[in-house]
């Protein structure tokens, strides 16, 4: 299935900037057997002084740019087009290989696709250890049991234990007030997955990207309409990277569709930026569509 | 030198139980290369050494030697502590420590580039992912460095002292932007003035050298290659940074720009250095900012001192930053425990230099050895950042303890065990006696194309009392000079050709950073405002006198116009201007102590004289030596404790003429050592300016509204007096002054340096010297609106100012022309700003544009 994804950002100043450089990373990467970038652009108004891309130490695609004139709004919009490729909604096949053998194996992987895994075990600016966690997380992990089993239903309980609630948490709420609270939104289920799984010695990544709202014929309709979305993933040593969608408990296929990763949010910030100028407050207004084509 | 037989200082010195000692050998003999120097101290007698220990102590503060301590009651800057007793280390035991701190260097630069590089070392796990992915001073986004860099670890700060066995050990790296390379040669620089013999005929080793190999080697990093003359900055948190002497005095020693944040902005992807209006190209940042402060977009959001844009300039190569960014990930004490086989890895060699030995606490057993021997280690953070000072755990509290024991068992990859090491002791001065001090010499390299050069001395530091356990100047230590002696006076101390076959580009006069100009402009400023406010309290208490003896009317009356004037001018408002209450009696001399001396008020003296040193501080890599030795008189002046509101006018007086002569001296100096660049036409322009507009409202206060023959001449009188007019009006003028001819000798003279004429004339030169954007024969609004308000005083016809309105008694021309004069003055200064000085604003991040809450 193909699909025109479209990520608007627009930004508009009380006064002007007078520079204002930016990084945006908003580019979707190809992901092996499951999704091909068709065509990608991003436009940028107004137009750049300075802009450069390249490839972030986490392989994601990453433009700088520079503006460099007075101005009073900036619009960045990403129009990607993808083909979601590979058999329709088919679950990876389970290896059975229990959550210990994984962490283990893991911590004597010295190959390459370990040793970048193994930089997903650590904590990160945004997902610190709690104790807490490692009680919440436990009751997942009996002994013996296969991984994938465990994150599943990880992540079903998170979805039963958790309310979806836009007005409960923003960017700056801690994990621990998610946790107490129970509410959050995807980046904060997402975030709290990746720390459970990191309490238990495995390696979890935050997956930034999109989802297809279009409801299947005869299902309900997803929670939310058109966003961008975030979900974790687990590494697991034989099969490679495992996603999983907490907000919607799902595992996610050819409807989500991945534009980052990184260790948490903070590093796949879709777009981030420092001005000079500017005045008092200003919003960022936000809107994404994802379209199929035929 | 005479041999002082009543001297037995040496042969006094008891060093410590267990610790060995720099001076003596366990045997109780002196260690050969001290020999000469104990033979001299002997001589000297502790009079004489405490003496020059003295002139040490007057020197550096002379020389404004300080450095800051974070949210200290003594105020920001502290006076730089020198022991008069160097280190002397052999020229034959100082070789073995310079090529094992060589190899140490070149082990950590190959650490450094395999870390921003391949990350070999991770894969064949002689380093953890912890120490490297997983800390804080691995800056992702600075990954991959570069790989035509053979040193990109370009300085190298190594913490040694020795151990009980009497070898050298590592107590800890410094690896950003190390600290002390200053404060050494300050150190060498007054030593060898207070003990000028000594110091020569011990044929030490120079330190200049050292910096030589600095400025060659930042040379030779500059990426344009075709442009014959790199330009390359300094770049300062600031003023409150605790090394902020260190930075200036660097800069201006090795004639490097020095910049804030704020004056570097990037542009197409380069770094430039505003100044003037203009941008100029920047080749080579030496920094002295921590890492992750360096760029608010892509290594810390909330750093409000760097530059946005750097880490992009860097990765495009367009820009040097010394060390690299990211080089703070090799700062971690855990890197001890992996030191050896690393050595081995790369060298085939075994680590010549030891450190203390570590114990990472993210291996288990390593972790279980440190919490069984707890009481021998000092723990350490992984990540070395404010708070996270080493803690000794012998000496905590057993509440303390065992929350440093959760804490450890909570995050063992966090924490580093170190053996507590007894180190050895130096003789320090203590009263008239020496007295052994544990000490951590910090020795500095410098990479070059071809190796290391190691700076042939260093900093020494002792710790506060014999048996202190840490030296930290943030917790109050004691520095000492280093002397390694020369086998033979002119040894070449390294094979590193000394001099570049490049030269770098000094500042060009038409270079003025905008924090410098606009610390400059305020400087001079503060100074005059001091200074009116100061002529003014005298000339009242003047006639606070007078009237108190037996003063009539006519003397309360001068005295209530010229303090109402004295409110209006310093804006210290309600002052003198408030009713007093049925009854109560206001005190004018304790509103004038107030004004002199109450330095939370704004607008009073003591406000305004903190305000000039803070400004002086700021710009203190200007500023002459004999300038700088001015401002610390008036700093001295500053800090005397107050007399508490007893003093009497008299003393008041006395204080008052004392600080006149200060700033009369540091204007004189102005413009008698300062180059006339750009540097002195912002003094100028700023000391014109503020003249004009304090005077301009002082004779609104004290000339419009006209008064009573006899009043009006004794207020016409103290104005002459204020305005450092009297003489010159006498010269001219007989009897009692009159109205007119005080506003032609006060504001219209073109020749009184006191007058508004002068002042606004002279703007206008300065003005019209500073580089303009438009080559087109344009003003600029500045000289504009100067050239407004510059004109309409010529144009003022003296009949018409003076005349007063026959009802009111009130002169409206000479009002209305003050005011506007006052208005355009005002204006000028804002225009100034906004073209040549730091943006107020300062960068801000983008608001978040979160849509992630959708699904």
């Amino acid at each position: 299935m193909k699909y025109r994804i479209t990520h608007r950002t627009d930004y508009a100043y009380p006064e002007l900037i007078s520079l204002g450089y930016s990084e945006t990373r908003m580019s979707p990467r190809n992901r092996h057997g499951q999704q091909l970038v068709l065509q990608h652009r991003l436009e940028i108004d107004p137009r750049p002084d300075y802009l450069t891309e390249r490839e972030d130490y986490f392989g994601n695609r990453v433009q700088h740019f520079a503006i460099q004139r007075p101005h009073k709004r900036l619009v960045v919009s990403a129009i990607t087009e993808l083909d979601m490729l590979g058999a329709e909604d088919q679950l990876p096949l389970d290896s059975g290989m229990s959550w210990e053998q994984a962490v283990q194996s893991l911590a004597e992987d010295w190959s390459q696709g370990g040793l970048d895994a193994r930089q997903y075990l650590l904590e990160s600016p945004m997902v610190t250890p709690r104790p807490e966690l490692v009680d919440y997380t436990r009751s997942s992990f009996p002994a013996g049991r296969p991984l994938q089993d465990c994150v599943r239903e990880l992540m079903e309980r998170i979805h039963r234990d958790f309310t979806y609630d836009p007005t409960a948490t923003t960017l700056a709420t801690p994990l621990s007030t998610v946790f107490r609270e129970r509410r959050g939104v995807c980046q904060d289920f997402a975030h709290l997955g990746i720390a459970c799984l990191r309490s238990m010695g495995l390696a979890a990544r935050y997956v930034s990207g999109y989802l297809e709202t279009l409801p299947p014929p005869g299902k309900e309709k997803l929670v939310g309409s058109d966003a961008s979305h975030a979900w974790f993933a687990v590494y697991h040593p034989i099969i490679g990277w495992l996603d999983y969608d907490p907000t919607n408990n799902l595992i996610p296929m050819s409807q989500h569709m991945t534009t980052a990763w990184g260790r948490d949010y903070a590093d796949v910030t879709p777009i981030k930026g420092v001005i000079f100028g500017g005045g008092g407050k200003h919003e960022a207004k936000v809107s994404v569509d994802v379209q199929r084509l035929d | 030198m005479a041999a002082n037989p009543n001297s037995r200082l040496v042969a006094g010195y008891r060093s410590s139980q267990g610790r060995p000692d720099e001076m003596v050998l366990p045997n109780g003999e002196l260690r050969g290369s001290w020999r000469y120097l104990a033979e001299a101290l002997d001589s000297l007698g502790p009079e004489i050494l405490r003496q020059r220990h003295q002139q040490a102590s007057r020197l550096l503060r002379e020389r404004g030697v300080t450095y800051n301590v974070y949210d200290d009651p003594q105020g920001l800057e502290r006076s730089w502590e020198l022991d008069p007793i160097p280190v002397v280390i052999s020229s034959q035991e100082w070789a073995e420590v310079e090529n094992s701190l060589q190899r140490r260097a070149e082990l950590f630069n190959l650490i450094l580039k395999d870390i921003y590089g391949p990350q070999d070392l991770l894969r064949r796990g002689l380093l953890p992912p912890e120490l490297v992915h997983g800390h804080p001073g691995f800056l992702r986004p600075c990954h991959p460095y570069p790989s035509e860099f053979e040193h990109p670890l370009v300085l190298h700060a190594v913490d040694l002292a020795r151990g009980s066995d009497g070898e050298f050990r590592v107590i800890g790296d410094r690896t950003q932007s190390p600290s002390g390379t200053g404060y050494a040669l300050e150190n060498r620089v007054v030593m060898s003035r207070v003990m000028p013999s000594l110091f020569r005929e011990s044929h030490v080793h120079r330190l200049a050298l050292f910096f030589q190999n600095l400025r060659a080697s930042l040379a030779e990093l500059a990426p344009n290659r075709e442009r014959d003359e790199p330009r390359i900055v300094l770049l300062t948190p600031g003023p409150l940074n605790e090394t902020y002497f260190e930075h200036s005095f660097l800069a201006s020693y090795l004639g490097y720009t020095l910049v804030e944040g704020g004056d570097l902005t990037v542009r197409n992807g380069r770094v430039w250095l505003r100044s003037m209006r203009r941008l100029e190209p920047v080749d080579v940042i030496l920094r002295r900012l921590d890492d992750d402060y360096c760029d608010a977009l892509e290594l810390r959001p909330d750093s409000l001192l760097g530059v946005p844009g750097l880490t992009e300039a860097v990765r495009r190569g367009n820009v040097a930053v010394v060390n690299p960014l990211g080089a703070g990930v090799l700062e971690t004490p855990a890197l001890n425990a992996f030191l050896p086989a690393i050595s081995r890895h790369f060298n085939g060699k075994e680590l010549q230099l030891e450190a203390m030995r570590s114990w990472w606490c993210g291996d288990r057993q390593s972790r279980e050895h440190v919490l069984d021997n707890l009481d021998s280690m000092v723990i350490k953070h992984i990540h070395r950042a404010p708070g996270s000072n080493p803690t000794f755990a012998a000496e905590l509290e057993a509440a303390d303890r065992a929350a440093l024991i959760d804490r450890i068992r909570a995050r063992p990859t966090h924490y580093v065990g170190q053996e507590k090491g007894t180190f050895s002791s130096v003789p320090t001065l203590a009263g008239d006696r020496l007295e052994p001090r544990p000490a951590v010499l910090r020795a500095f390299l410098v990479g070059r194309q071809g190796g290391y050069a190691v700076m042939p001395g260093g900093l020494t530091r002792i710790t506060g009392s014999p048996d202190g356990l840490s030296v930290s100047n943030q917790l109050g230590g004691l520095s000492k000079d280093t002397w390694i002696l020369a086998t033979e006076p002119t040894r070449q101390v390294s094979l590193l050709a000394a001099e570049s076959t490049r030269h770098t580009a000094g500042e060009t006069w038409s270079t003025l950073p905008p924090a410098a100009a606009e610390n400059l402009f305020w400087m001079a400023r503060y100074a005059e405002r001091a200074e009116h406010g100061i002529r003014l309290c005298r000339t009242i208490l003047r006639s606070f006198r007078a009237s108190d003896n037996g003063g009539d009317g006519l003397d309360r009356a001068h005295m209530e116009i010229l303090s109402r004037a004295l409110t209006h001018v310093t804006a210290t408002y309600p002052g003198f201007t408030r009713q007093p209450a049925p009854g109560e009696h206001i005190s004018p001399l304790a509103e004038l102590q107030s004004m002199l001396y109450n330095r939370q008020r704004t607008g009073s003296v003591a406000f305004n004289l903190q305000a000039l040193l803070n400004a002086a501080y700021a710009v203190r890599d200007r500023l002459s030596m004999d300038t700088w030795r001015i401002i610390n008189v008036i700093r001295a002046h500053q800090n005397r404790p107050q007399s508490g509101g007893t003093s009497s006018s008299a003393d008041l007086n006395s204080d008052l003429n004392e600080l006149i002569t200060l700033l009369a001296a540091l204007r004189g100096l102005e413009n008698d050592s300062t180059v006339h660049s750009l540097a002195w036409s912002f003094l100028e322009i700023g000391r014109c300016l503020e003249r004009g507009l304090l005077s301009s409202v002082f004779l609104r206060n004290t000339a419009v509204q006209s008064q009573e023959p006899a009043l009006e001449s004794m207020v016409l009188e103290s104005a002459l007096n204020h305005l450092e007019s009297l003489n010159a009006f006498r010269r001219h003028h007989q009897g009692t002054p009159q109205v007119d001819a005080v506003i032609r000798l006060v504001l219209l003279n073109e020749l009184n340096p006191r007058a508004l004429n002068y002042q606004l004339g002279q703007l206008r030169l300065r003005l019209a010297e500073l580089p303009q954007d438009n080559v087109q024969e344009q003003l600029s609004t500045e000289q504009r609106l100067v050239l407004e308000a510059h004109t309409a005083l010529q144009l003022a016809d003296t009949t018409a100012l003076v005349s007063a309105d026959a009802g009111t008694g009130v002169r409206t021309r000479l009002d209305q022309l003050l005011s506007r004069t006052t208005r355009l003055l005002s204006q000028t200064s804002q225009r100034l700003s906004q073209s040549y000085f730091t943006d107020p604003q300062g960068p801000r991040q983008l608001a978040a544009a979160d849509s992630e809450n959708g699904t």
